[in-house]
């Protein structure tokens, strides 16, 4: 158990808010919850990687962070025009 | 003393990205929760890529947590401002809206 590790498992605690709006509101609401947890997880990914001493994850965290940008401009152009 | 200013970094990116994600749940308006994504996504971004570039100077690790930090920091705008467009065409039917059709 190192500090990584400590505000890596912070960081989930993060994630606690970005659910609760993700469940309840409206849809642009949800988006935006998404894309805020879409950020904590690829910083929590590269956390993880640097706590478990895994250099090879670091990977990981930038895929992440690429795929969630598209995803998020599909679900905005998708918002925007249906639903 | 390396440690202590990676750790020091750390906990404060950790805050920033723990109270916008209050900020987030709390405010009451959609454009106004959108303001929160911002400060998670640049500022404790580049508070936590900090912390690992010091921890580690420059190895593989540290160039690869710059360009995580630098993609975030590029993408956050353009989400920003995607959504804010998304939110404004739902709620107008269109992006550009003349003065005298604005209700609020």
């Amino acid at each position: 158990m190192n500090v990584w590790l400590l505000a890596a498992f912070a960081l989930i605690l993060g994630l606690i808010p970005c659910a609760v709006v993700i469940f309840r509101e409206p849809p642009m609401d949800r988006l935006v919850g998404l894309e805020l947890s879409s950020t904590i997880v690829s910083l929590l990914l590269l956390l993880l990687a640097q706590g478990f001493h895994r250099p090879s994850l670091f990977d990981l965290a930038l895929t992440v962070a690429l795929l969630s940008f598209a995803g998020s401009l599909v679900f905005a152009r998708f918002l925007e025009r249906w639903v | 003393m390396q440690h202590a200013l990676a750790t020091l970094l750390l906990a404060a990116g950790v805050v920033v990205v723990l109270m916008s994600c209050v900020g987030v749940l709390v405010m009451p308006h959609l454009y106004d929760r959108l303001h929160y994504v911002g400060p998670a996504s640049t500022l404790g971004a580049f508070l936590i890529g900090a912390a690992l570039v010091v921890q580690d100077t420059l190895k593989q690790q540290g160039v690869k947590s710059i360009m995580v930090v630098l993609l975030l920091v590029i993408i956050s705008p353009v989400i920003t401002h995607a959504t804010a467009r998304a939110a404004r065409i739902r709620e107008f039917g269109r992006w550009v809206v003349l003065d005298e059709e604005k209700t609020s």
